[in-house]
């Protein structure tokens, strides 16, 4: 974490001077002179990134150019709703994905096989925003039945307990379940039709057990690993990366901050943001270690 | 007791009824701050302009008209004597006085994130005479005081004295017509009707300022009427807009010029081959005359621009309805840059920022073949503003596409910071980023600085743009933006000049 918090540092340091950005244009140059050694940019970079350090320990990171706020508590302010974005285009994905992604690999050819791989297709091939932005024109332009942007109202941190913010969160969650879905089912169903193949399935059918318990049972486990992998990949990308679904949807997450944040250089809040979300693919890495070792006896360390 | 709840309910309900209308707008961005004095931006200035009033403020053709002043006399050579409103009540229930006024004027000045120093730079001292009366007196004489303090929102002492930064950008109180109710970023700033106000309360009762920076969304959102009123339409989807039977469709000319200027302080410059070709002012007039702005309005901007043959738009104080933007003349170009020495041209990279103004990439291409036809080959940087503006304040550019708007609408703005000699220590000339220089326009702006009549200030202000533009050709103007705008059929809207979304005037 200290190399990435020095990387983005370093870049956001080379990319420019936010003074340029935060003052109006007929500004003089005492203002300029002054708001830059306020803010403390005027000392060189090595001495920049030590104050940094220092304070960081300490656990603050800075107040936002921008907002003048502290970094940290603009970003922790978003995360619940990004997560929660993330969290239910995760579920949805995989209670899903896994059982199409077993039916299309089970009987290959049949016409619901064939459905299900269609669909797939599309939603891996079809661009986030346009789908996003097809759904808006049908259900609010058109039909008038769902609201096209914000959060709804919020209780306890999320949407999902009030009838207005399911309506709300509605779409989006479509939007980003879409791809994550297809990408599952496409997985599932690669990994289960080799696993057919395998010889040990050959011989748990011919002990005579009934398919359902073949099929879910010894062939589904032995696909999960890559799966389960992939899935955590695919969850630290849901949260780092919602940023067009929550552009289209006015959704206030963490993906529109930190976009506005590059843009007008606001080195603390995209520091506070990165920092955090390593941290959380750290975690998810861990997790999905510990996951392994309840599907896969092997991975366990003797 | 049942009963007695229905009942309570049914009074609410009714109570709510009577006078709850709600006003939703769809914002381009969303606000930084709940400060006043934080940022000098446009969004911000605009949804706040709603919670603080200031001693003036604008009306929608930027006219000075007293708010929180009452009155105002000009009693030494540069005192002003300002007589405040009585009766006025801060969102908490304070009373407005000279104290308020006091502690404002002192914070927006020396507060170290203030980023409205340069509006008030000019006031060198201020005192409060009794409760309702302030003295202002500034550094010399000072024409725009007036526009100037329409900035300067009024804070409430007592509650902010004791407050730190953060806090009170978070929790405004001020005397206009609505009172904060809460703020989520990036998703609603919500206000309701003040109940005290000092003026007539105001038709809605509460206003949600909702921020739909893609424009996309921000159109569908007008469209299905989650908002009644919307800023910044895409050209791209006016047509639409203009179809649908629900809204009106607003265009108001903006005060900002995109304009270009060039290197005129150096003998060589960075991007071109050999001696400094800008310098001749040949060579100027020539990429005037060669620049198809029409085609570029049409074309580029879809007709939602209007080309500019000044600094300033009309509305604004100093403009000069003299002086026209001359035709499209390619031949009568090349004429000027065979003159000048250069029959065959030269090459030169125009700098440009790409997500700054609108469609501001585009435009820089279009000049860029446009020029082609006089023989200048011209490459295109574009950059995003956070690269761009650092560049050419380092003057590390020939040539550059930049913009401007003199918001407090008076030619000074623009000639204080793009046409006077830059001068650090004086303040002057910050934007003149092509470093022009003349010093007999120099004293021409100097001396509408500090005369306070405005037919002989007037005077100045024109003869100092007619020599800067016409004879010197020291920035290339190409066209004002417009603003466009969305609004219910039921709604009535008038769009402003300083493009602020004050709902007090909206019914």
């Amino acid at each position: 974490m200290s190399v990435i918090s020095f990387i983005v540092f370093f870049i956001m340091y080379k990319a420019g001077d936010p003074v340029e950005l935060l003052l109006p244009p007929d500004a003089t140059h005492q203002e300029v002179v002054q708001m830059r050694a306020y803010l403390g940019l005027d000392k060189p970079f090595t001495t920049q990134y030590a104050i940094f350090v220092k304070n960081a320990l300490k656990g603050d990171i800075g107040n936002s150019y921008i907002y003048g706020q502290p970094a940290v508590d603009i970003v922790l302010e978003r995360f619940p709703a990004t997560l929660e974005l993330a969290f239910l285009a995760m579920f949805f994905s995989i209670i899903l994905g896994i059982p199409m992604g077993v039916i299309a690999s089970v009987k290959p050819k049949s016409i619901l096989s064939r459905s299900i791989m269609f669909f797939s297709l599309a939603g891996i091939s079809i661009p986030v925003f346009w789908t996003g932005m097809v759904f808006v024109l049908i259900c609010s332009v058109y039909l008038g039945v769902l609201p096209s942007s914000g959060r709804g109202e919020v209780l306890f941190f999320t949407s999902a307990f009030t009838w207005d913010g399911i309506k709300h969160l509605i779409m989006p969650v479509i939007t980003l379940t879409l791809f994550q879905l297809a990408l599952i089912i496409r997985l599932t169903r690669t990994g289960m039709m080799e696993v057919l193949m395998q010889d040990y399935i050959k011989l748990a059918k011919a002990k005579g057990l009934p398919n359902r318990v073949v099929i879910y049972y010894h062939a589904l486990k032995n696909t999960l690993i890559p799966v389960i992998t992939v899935i955590g990949i695919q969850f630290g990308q849901l949260i780092a990366f919602t940023i067009v679904t929550e552009t289209i949807f006015a959704w206030p997450g963490t993906g529109k901050l930190i976009i506005d944040s590059i843009q007008n250089l606001d080195r603390p809040i995209v520091v506070a943001y990165l920092l955090m979300v390593s941290f959380i693919f750290v975690i998810i890495n861990f997790m999905v270690d510990v996951i392994y070792t309840f599907v896969d006896p092997r991975v366990r360390v003797k | 007791m049942r009963k007695f709840f229905v009942l309570l309910l049914g009074l609410l309900m009714c109570a709510s009824a009577v006078n709850a209308r709600t006003l939703k707008i769809g914002m381009s961005s969303d606000a930084r701050s709940m400060d006043p004095y934080f940022h000098n931006e446009t969004a911000t200035n605009s949804m706040l302009s709603n919670i603080f009033e200031g001693l003036t403020y604008f009306d929608k053709d930027l006219n000075v008209y007293p708010v929180l002043a009452k009155s105002w006399k000009v009693v030494g050579e540069n005192t002003w004597e300002f007589k405040l409103r009585k009766g006025v009540k801060f969102h908490n229930g304070n009373d407005f006085n000279a104290d308020d006024v006091i502690f404002s004027i002192d914070r927006i000045k020396n507060w170290g994130k203030s980023g409205f120093k340069s509006k008030v730079n000019m006031i060198k001292s201020f005192d409060k005479i009794d409760d309702y009366t302030v003295r202002i007196t500034t550094k010399g004489p000072y024409p725009i005081l007036l526009r100037k303090l329409s900035y300067v929102k009024m804070l409430d002492a007592e509650y902010c004295r004791d407050k730190d930064a953060a806090f009170l950008g978070l929790n405004p109180v001020g005397t206009g017509p609505f009172k904060f109710v809460a703020w989520r970023k990036g998703e609603s700033l919500t206000l309701t009707a003040n109940k005290d106000y000092w003026r007539a309360q105001p038709f809605y009762s509460d206003v949600i300022f909702k921020p739909l920076t893609n424009n996309a969304t921000r159109v569908a959102a007008a469209l299905s009427g989650e908002v009644d009123i919307i800023d910044r339409i895409p050209v791209m989807d006016v047509q639409r807009i203009k179809k649908s039977s629900k809204l009106n469709f607003f265009m108001q000319p903006g005060l900002r010029l995109i304009y270009l200027q060039m290197d005129q302080g150096r003998l060589e410059t960075p991007y071109v081959k050999g001696k400094n070709p800008f310098l001749d002012v040949r060579v100027r007039q020539a990429i005037y005359l060669g620049i198809n702005e029409d085609s570029i309005v049409k074309h580029i901007m879809k007709g939602f621009a209007v080309p500019a043959g000044q600094f300033n738009p009309e509305v604004v104080f100093g403009y000069d309805k003299s002086i026209k933007r001359p035709a499209y003349n390619a031949v009568e170009a090349k004429k000027l840059l065979a003159k000048a020495g250069y029959p065959n041209g030269f090459e030169v990279t125009l700098d440009a920022p790409n997500n700054r103004y609108v469609n501001d990439a585009q435009i820089a291409q279009a000049i860029a073949s446009s020029l082609s036809r006089i023989g200048i080959k011209v490459k295109v940087n574009a950059l995003p503003k956070a690269t761009f503006f650092p560049k050419t304040d380092r003057l590390d550019t020939s040539f550059f596409l930049i913009g401007w708007a003199s918001t407090d609408g008076d030619s000074s703005s623009f000639l204080d910071g793009i046409t006077h000699t830059y001068d650090k220590e004086a303040g002057y000339g910050r934007y003149n980023r092509g470093r022009y220089s003349n010093a007999q326009v120099d004293e021409l702006i100097e001396k509408a600085g500090v005369t306070i009549d405005e037919k002989e200030r007037l005077g100045y202000l024109i003869e100092a743009q007619r020599i800067a533009l016409v004879e010197d050709m020291s920035v290339i103007p190409l066209h004002y933006q417009v603003d466009l705008y969305a609004s219910g059929k039921n709604i009535k809207f008038t769009p402003r000049t300083d493009s602020h979304m004050y709902v007090y005037d909206m019914k």
